[in-house]
């Protein structure tokens, strides 16, 4: 889990989560944790700040729960967020007319909020998933328009008045 | 605008990592510009072939398979008027495009700055205004389907 910009941890401290179920339970009594050096500023998408304490309070936990997926580090940026897709889940949704589109700003909502929470695997997942219904609701849309055109083109003119 | 960053960037699905350079200044406009080409391209068709006209694009599916209208029905119409430049056309046609074009025009020059100062995404949309635009998008959908309201937001 260690991260290219920073020092070996000896203790082998993940990053903890802030939902992490065991962050309160301090199992060793220990005293506030000494700040760990170099202890990478997770859920703070600004630059990473070296040498500070990110979660005073926090246990060491040597072997502790590893964090699901590291967010790659952009030397000296924070973590990248995943893309949303938004733009994709917009367009989807005003030019193909289908459902589809709107599961798409679900999904791209979701995104922002998990990484906001420090939830990386999370909005990954929810990137993944924003991606695949606006691809989905472009190709059906664009297939229904191809099978329109080829309609129109055997049969002649459709009498229909409303386009897009 | 300056805490709002759009995610055109990552269109093709990777996430740019430290080990692989990031492209900045001209060579790094390839993509909005491509954009930028194609959209124009879309909106010239669009001015010259009336979508107003029958059997000139495809029926909106929504629409054809329900009876009623969809938060894009009209669209294709509001950007025909938009291309001559026709605001209040466009807008009794579709609303929602109306508003949403400045929107993706500002996510499109804000992809510019980021790609040209070659800084990867850092920062994103707070949730919340994603899901007002959501609860937007939601309301539209019924209200223009309403018939008392159709004068105002039905195309």
């Amino acid at each position: 889990m260690s991260t290219p910009n920073e020092p070996q941890n000896p203790y082998g401290e993940q990053p903890q989560n802030p939902e992490d179920p065991f962050r309160k339970a301090d199992p060793s009594g220990q005293p506030p944790a000494a700040p760990q050096y170099g202890a990478p500023g997770y859920g703070a998408p600004q630059a990473p700040q070296y040498g500070a304490p990110q979660y005073p309070g926090t246990p060491q936990y040597p072997g502790g729960p590893q964090y699901p997926a590291a967010p790659p580090y952009q030397g000296g940026y924070g973590p990248t967020p995943p893309p949303n897709y938004l733009v994709w889940a917009i367009l989807t949704t005003v030019l193909c007319c289908l459902p589809l589109g709107i599961a798409s700003i679900v999904f791209s909502s979701q995104v922002n909020s998990k990484f906001a929470q420090g939830d990386y695997a999370g909005a990954a997942n929810s990137s993944n998933k924003a991606k695949q219904f606006a691809l989905w609701g472009a190709i059906i849309g664009l297939v229904l328009g191809v099978g329109w055109a080829i309609v129109v083109g055997v049969t002649g003119s459709f009498s229909s008045s409303t386009s897009y | 605008m300056s805490d709002v960053v759009p995610t055109e960037q990552v269109a093709v699905g990777t996430t740019p990592t430290s080990d692989a350079p990031r492209r900045r200044g001209a060579s790094a406009l390839a993509g909005p510009a491509a954009v930028a080409l194609a959209a124009g391209g879309a909106l010239v068709v669009l001015a010259k072939v009336d979508p107003s006209q029958p059997g000139h694009y495809p029926t909106c599916p929504f629409l054809f398979l329900t009876g009623l209208y969809c938060p894009g029905c009209g669209s294709l119409r509001a950007l025909h008027d938009l291309a001559h430049l026709d605001v209040v056309g466009a807008w009794g046609m579709n609303p929602l495009l109306v508003v949403v074009v400045p929107v993706l025009l500002a996510f499109w020059v804000a992809w510019i700055v980021r790609s040209w100062r070659g800084a990867p995404r850092q920062r994103v949309i707070p949730a919340l205004w994603i899901n007002v635009f959501l609860g937007l998008v939601l309301a539209f959908w019924v209200a223009r389907n309403i018939p008392a309201l159709a004068p105002w937001l039905a195309p």
